[in-house]
């Protein structure tokens, strides 16, 4: 297989004495879609927040693309400019439109020209039908706008990883759709994707690999269509049975 | 010339009053000017100075960052919450006189207007130093966290998206300052700062009427406060910006 592009190497996260991850071993190659499920508190979304830096890990490290991710804000910046990140909650900038949004990245850290940040966030605005929408403010969207300008946003910095946290967590179940195919379309150009999710269908669907958490370890690591129908580890069978039941 | 509010012989309260505005009209002028000087200059620059310590003190430092780096930005927080304590925690009418005769101490030649715009900033600098982290602390982490996640420094982060918005919250906080800004000024009687309060003293002397004099100062305190408030009423109504947006109809179609 090809190198890794992002490679976590035994990283630990401990708040206080509270251990939420232990020795979380992880390659995500390119293109991969990587789908992590698990009961809450089980380390989830502290593993992604680590993945981007938000969360400074205890120990173990995180590669990219061959060269470790040292905590030096510089590296931490440059590292993050290609690794995007969609939030639960949005966080959507609410003082700007929602061009301004998408612009404001592209034109500060990227340092490209206003034409080409502008035509960028046209371009993805449109993928995610939200373009009609440039001069609103997010406190005039609903939850699931938001999120289609938030998942625009981060596109507009050609990431090559996109991270999402519980994209669909905070929004009214009619909303979840429109979300969930938003990310289904991306899914089909190749983007590489880390999904925390409760969506199981979905993780089903349209992950190439399914990681289940449990009690921060990597409990299981497989093809959906084997963690699904066939999981190994007991842990895993509870856990999809109380959801398949709930 | 016939002047309506021209008094010859003053004989209650009022008339003395208008008496007194009236001939003394270029010192109330003056006192007024002077007052207002020092409020405008010493609050915005104190704004200023209360900005970059507020940042100053919200800055946070990485495990990563060499020593030299640490151990500077330590000292630049410890001077800068030293100097906080220190001005909140004495009065404004003593830092005055403090200020001034030490640094006439030093044989410095310092005007008492300078001393007291001097004053006015660091005092004003130490207060709003807490409002600005206030501020700050008020706008939810998520706001960062989504620019730090596209690779947005966090010192580029304060500035466009933290800082507006905390900005926006603490207007009516600022305002506030202004206003005891202007009206504190009248401690600065004691180091001879020709300001309002100094402009009665002196006029009430004359006459031996310190009621009267003292109550026209009164009143153009309140006219200006008055008048500023509105004004911030106004200018805080202004930046909370349109309700509705119109939706860009060339994108509609070509979907």
């Amino acid at each position: 297989m090809s190198e890794a592009i992002i490679s976590i190497q035994e990283l630990s996260k401990s708040f206080g004495d509270h251990e939420v991850l232990r020795k979380i071993d992880i390659d995500v190659h390119a293109g991969e879609i990587i789908c992590i499920v698990g009961s809450s508190g089980s380390g989830k979304s502290t593993l992604l927040r680590c993945i981007n830096k938000l969360e400074r890990q205890s120990s173990g490290k995180i590669m990219f693309c061959g060269k470790e991710v040292r905590d030096v804000q510089r590296e931490i910046n440059e590292y993050r400019s290609k690794v995007g990140m969609v939030f639960q909650s949005f966080n959507l900038f609410n003082n700007m439109t929602v061009l301004q949004n998408c612009m404001l990245c592209t034109r500060k850290v990227l340092h490209l020209s206003k034409a080409e940040a502008f035509d960028r966030a046209i371009t993805h605005l449109k993928e995610v039908d939200m373009a009609p929408y440039i001069h609103a403010k997010p406190s005039q969207l609903s939850g699931g706008q938001k999120q289609r300008v938030a998942i625009a946003r981060s596109l507009c910095m050609n990431p090559q990883v996109l991270l999402f946290d519980e994209p669909t967590s905070a929004l009214d179940p009619e909303m979840v759709g429109e979300v969930l195919n938003v990310m289904k379309e991306l899914a089909t150009t190749g983007l590489t994707m880390i999904i925390v999710t409760h969506e199981m269908a979905f993780a089903r669907d349209v992950s190439t690999r399914t990681i289940f958490m449990d009690r921060g370890y990597v409990a299981e690591d497989a093809p959906p269509s084997e963690l699904f129908t066939n999981p190994k580890n007991p842990r895993t069978r509870e856990f999809l049975s109380r959801y398949l039941a709930g | 010339m016939v002047n309506l509010f021209s008094i010859d012989n003053p004989e209650n309260s009022l008339e003395w009053m208008i008496f007194l505005a009236d001939k003394y009209a270029s010192m109330f002028l003056e006192g007024t000017r002077l007052t207002l000087l020092i409020a405008i200059l010493g609050t915005l620059l104190g704004f200023v100075l209360g900005y970059v310590i507020g940042l100053i003190q919200d800055a946070k430092i990485n495990q990563g960052d060499n020593i030299v780096k640490k151990v500077l930005y330590k000292c630049i927080k410890i001077i800068a919450a030293v100097y906080v304590e220190i001005f909140r925690d004495t009065p404004m009418i003593v830092q005055a006189m403090i200020i001034y005769f030490g640094i006439r101490e030093a044989n410095i030649n310092i005007t008492p207007i300078a001393a007291g715009i001097l004053v006015t900033v660091l005092n004003t600098g130490a207060y709003m130093a807490e409002t600005v982290r206030g501020g700050i602390g008020s706008i939810d982490l998520g706001q960062r966290e989504g620019a730090w996640a596209m690779g947005m420094s966090p010192m580029k982060t304060m500035l466009y998206i933290v800082l507006p918005q905390a900005f926006k919250n603490i207007i009516p906080e600022m305002a506030n300052t202004f206003l005891t800004n202007l009206k504190m000024t009248s401690v600065l009687n004691v180091i001879a700062v020709q300001e309002l309060f100094m402009a009665a003293k002196t006029v009430g002397g004359n006459y031996y009427k310190y009621f009267e004099s003292y109550l026209v100062i009164a009143v153009i305190y309140f006219v200006l406060c008055f008048v500023f408030n509105k004004i911030f009423i106004f200018m805080e109504k202004k930046l909370q910006g349109k309700n509705d947006y119109a939706l860009a109809v060339e994108y509609m179609d070509n979907q």
